[in-house]
């Protein structure tokens, strides 16, 4: 076969890929399989014992009101987190792609939060938000004298965790957008501004939809980063807080496992966790299909 | 030069033989820090005075990170011999079976220091009549309070308030006169919910707190928990408390205190040094008192806090004996006068305590004195001895919820009944899962 014209030999090809498939095979494949096994048992801490109980983990899952109210607040925040940094991201994009004086720096301002590991971020957020003696708070009081409980009421914490989530993940769309909007053809964009559209049409009309390839790859790593990425900001700021308000299913997943020892209920939140992640993925690529045009 | 390399290669041979004699025991703890530096002296002490034995002392992250580390490095046959639990996975480290209880191992000719232990320290870890594990950092929580800022609002510095009502009048005359921004601090923590159970002297769980079997049923939805939530609630609405909004933020609370954010805070003894050098280095004076107890009761006293060593099992007998023998070590006389000292933590054997005394530590080092007195004045009876319950982790999370769901407007009475129900079903859910 031609395709097999670079090695002489033909498992030579598989020796060469063997490490990689050894590592997914060990660290990846083998431990999902294992969380689907164990989420169908009631694990005494650690493994210690465990006794088969089917889907009694899933029942109470969908069943007890404190997990739906997980899974809620995993829906409101993945999706503010999603939509916030994607937006932020083009915006600050299409303004840091400008000819102005000074523009290295500021891109390089812009992609820096993302170089910051989400722990550094958590404990800043943390300095900066503490009602009593954190910075934002003294200089709301010096200015316009309110103190808002930033971590202690539910829709100010819950706002919180987005807004730091989303300023740590700007940058990383930024520099996706910018690599983005300087590979756009510039003839059409020039026709279009020769025709007498305004900027506004010109974003909207040509900009936008020649960068929708780079929009669905983002959109798909930002909805893992909501999911799975975002971990340390609730562990740090606010444990979950205040009751619940913020507990989202990565952190319980955590907080059952490795807190509460509940280890089968921790591997069926991993697996709603997995299939709900899956289902978004297979969704954007069905929905995205016939409306992303990829430039040639 | 070959010769040299014969020497360097013999006498690396001969350590190695050498080395190889000692017997090797792994010691795992969770203090970082300065402590774990602290505990590697005392390590270091013990392996030149004990030329047999080698202690390798390892800090394995916090309590739970511990306990994980240690269950998961026995179900692979490679346990360390010696583990820091912390109180309340007392009944969790029975229940894993990868523990010996201890006391049927101490030899008769060292049983003595068994006997030595301060009495709420020995009640708190007598399981049964019987010590599972060896006693080692013990706490109690206490107030610490700003004396500058109780003069500058008109209060006696010499008098902290003792009781619910008195701190809620001290924060009247704090908050008035403006002498802090807020009064009293402590971290949202169901630690102190359980030690103000305990100065009532009710129970947290059915079976005697579940020293007479397996506790079955928690007692969340009771007067004693009212009475604390109904006075927590009042000081929260007022303005009075405060805490940094995120629960179990013991160094959120110290930080409040220490920049005199707050006139007041409750907390562990084991910052008794900390607190210390904090008021030195930030000019202003420390007063301690006694943990402020309901009104109208009688001070039954408190729960002892903290952590005891554990040995795990199936190791040789010769492993087995040098650890205990490292371990009644670590905490005799001499050694836990060196602790206190160096951490704030109880010395808690009488004779160190002695000790302390024939050097007049506690009057020269008054802020040790209250934590300790507290101690000493605590009943002996089923609510001091402080609740076994399997998952006491969950259920702490259950009662920090429970407050900060009151803090936001909900019903006491409603809040406890859910609470309650929650607590009861993961017991039972525990209890179920480690059923032989």
């Amino acid at each position: 076969m031609e395709s097999h014209a670079a090695y002489k030999s033909r498992w030579l090809p598989w020796v060469l890929l063997s490490p990689t498939f050894i590592i997914l095979l060990l660290f990846l494949y083998y431990p999902t399989l294992r969380t689907f096994e164990l989420s169908l048992y009631r694990v005494a801490f650690l493994g210690l014992r465990k006794k088969f109980v089917g889907l009694a983990n899933y029942k109470v899952l969908f069943t007890n009101p404190d997990y739906l109210h997980i899974f809620w607040n995993t829906a409101v925040f993945a999706f503010f987190v999603v939509m916030g940094s994607m937006a932020v991201g083009l915006a600050l994009s299409v303004l840091a792609n400008q000819k102005v004086s000074g523009w290295r720096i500021y891109r390089i301002l812009l992609i820096w939060p993302y170089a910051l590991s989400p722990a550094v971020a958590g404990v800043i957020f943390l300095f900066l938000f503490n009602e009593q003696s954190g910075i934002v708070n003294y200089l709301l009081k010096v200015t316009i004298g309110i103190a808002p409980g930033w971590l202690t009421q539910p829709a100010l914490a819950m706002a919180l965790i987005i807004f730091a989530a989303v300023w740590k993940n700007v940058g990383y769309n930024v520099v996706f957008y910018i690599a983005g909007l300087q590979n756009l053809p510039g003839e059409v964009l020039e026709a279009a501004l020769i025709d007498g559209a305004s900027p506004w049409q010109r974003f909207w009309k040509i900009t936008f939809p020649l960068l929708s390839p780079m929009t669905f790859f983002l959109l798909i790593i930002n909805t893992i980063y909501a999911f799975f990425e975002t971990f340390p900001f609730v562990d740090l700021l606010t444990q979950g807080g205040p009751n619940g308000a913020t507990n989202i299913l990565i952190f319980n997943i955590y907080r059952d496992g490795f807190r509460f020892w509940k280890t089968g209920m921790a591997a069926a939140e991993s697996v709603v966790l997995f299939i709900g992640v899956v289902i978004l993925t297979v969704l954007q690529f069905r929905l995205g299909e016939g409306r992303i045009h990829y430039g040639g | 030069m070959k010769r040299l390399a014969t020497i360097l290669g013999l006498s690396v041979l001969m350590s190695f033989s050498f080395a190889a004699q000692k017997i090797q025991i792994t010691f795992w703890h969770a203090f970082g820090g300065g402590r774990t530096a602290f505990i590697q002296r005392m390590v270091d002490d013990f392996n030149y005075t004990h030329p047999g034995i080698q202690v390798k002392a390892e800090y394995k992250g916090s309590y739970r990170d511990t306990l994980n580390a240690a269950i998961l490095a026995a179900k692979q046959g490679n346990a360390p011999h010696i583990v820091q639990i912390f109180e309340v996975g007392s009944q969790m480290a029975i229940d894993s079976g990868i523990f010996v209880p201890i006391e049927d191992y101490v030899p008769a000719s060292l049983k003595f220091q068994l006997d030595d232990y301060i009495k709420p320290v020995a009640n708190y870890y007598r399981i049964k009549g019987k010590f599972n594990s060896i006693p080692w950092n013990s706490s109690n929580p206490i107030l610490y309070y700003n004396k500058d800022i109780f003069k500058k609002a008109g209060l006696d510095p010499n008098n902290p308030p003792k009781t619910f009502s008195e701190v809620t009048k001290a924060c009247e005359k704090i908050i008035a006169s403006k002498a802090a921004p807020k009064c009293i601090t402590w971290p949202l923590h169901s630690w102190f919910v359980e030690q103000w159970v305990a100065e009532q002297g009710a129970l947290l769980a059915n079976n005697e707190n579940g020293r007479a079997a397996r506790a079955t049923d928690v007692y969340i939805n009771s007067e004693a928990m009212k009475r604390i939530m109904k006075w927590w609630k009042g000081l929260y609405d007022k303005g009075y408390y405060a805490y940094t909004g995120k629960p179990e933020d013991w160094d959120g609370a110290n930080q409040l205190f220490v920049s005199q954010q707050a006139a007041m805070e409750i907390t562990s003894t084991s910052d008794v040094t900390f607190h210390q050098n904090a008021a030195y280095e930030n000019g202003y004076h420390l007063g301690t008192g006694f943990l402020p107890v309901p009104d109208g009761i009688e001070r039954n006293g408190t729960v002892v806090g903290g952590a005891s060593l554990w040995l795990t099992k199936g190791h040789p007998q010769k492993e087995q004996e040098a650890a205990l023998t490292f371990l009644l070590w670590f905490t005799n006389t001499e050694n836990m006068v060196r602790w206190h000292k160096g951490t704030g933590y109880f010395p808690v054997l009488n004779t160190s305590v002695k000790v302390l005394d024939w050097q007049h530590w506690f009057t020269r080092n008054p802020a040790y004195k209250a934590a300790f007195d507290q101690l000493l004045q605590s009943k002996a009876n089923r609510a001091t001895q402080g609740a076994l319950i399997g998952p006491f982790p969950e259920i702490r999370t259950i009662i920090e919820n429970m407050v900060q769901e009151i803090f936001q407007g909900e019903d006491i009475a409603k809040a406890l009944a859910k609470a309650d129900a929650k607590a009861d079903q993961a017991l039972k859910d525990y209890n179920a899962s480690v059923a032989k």
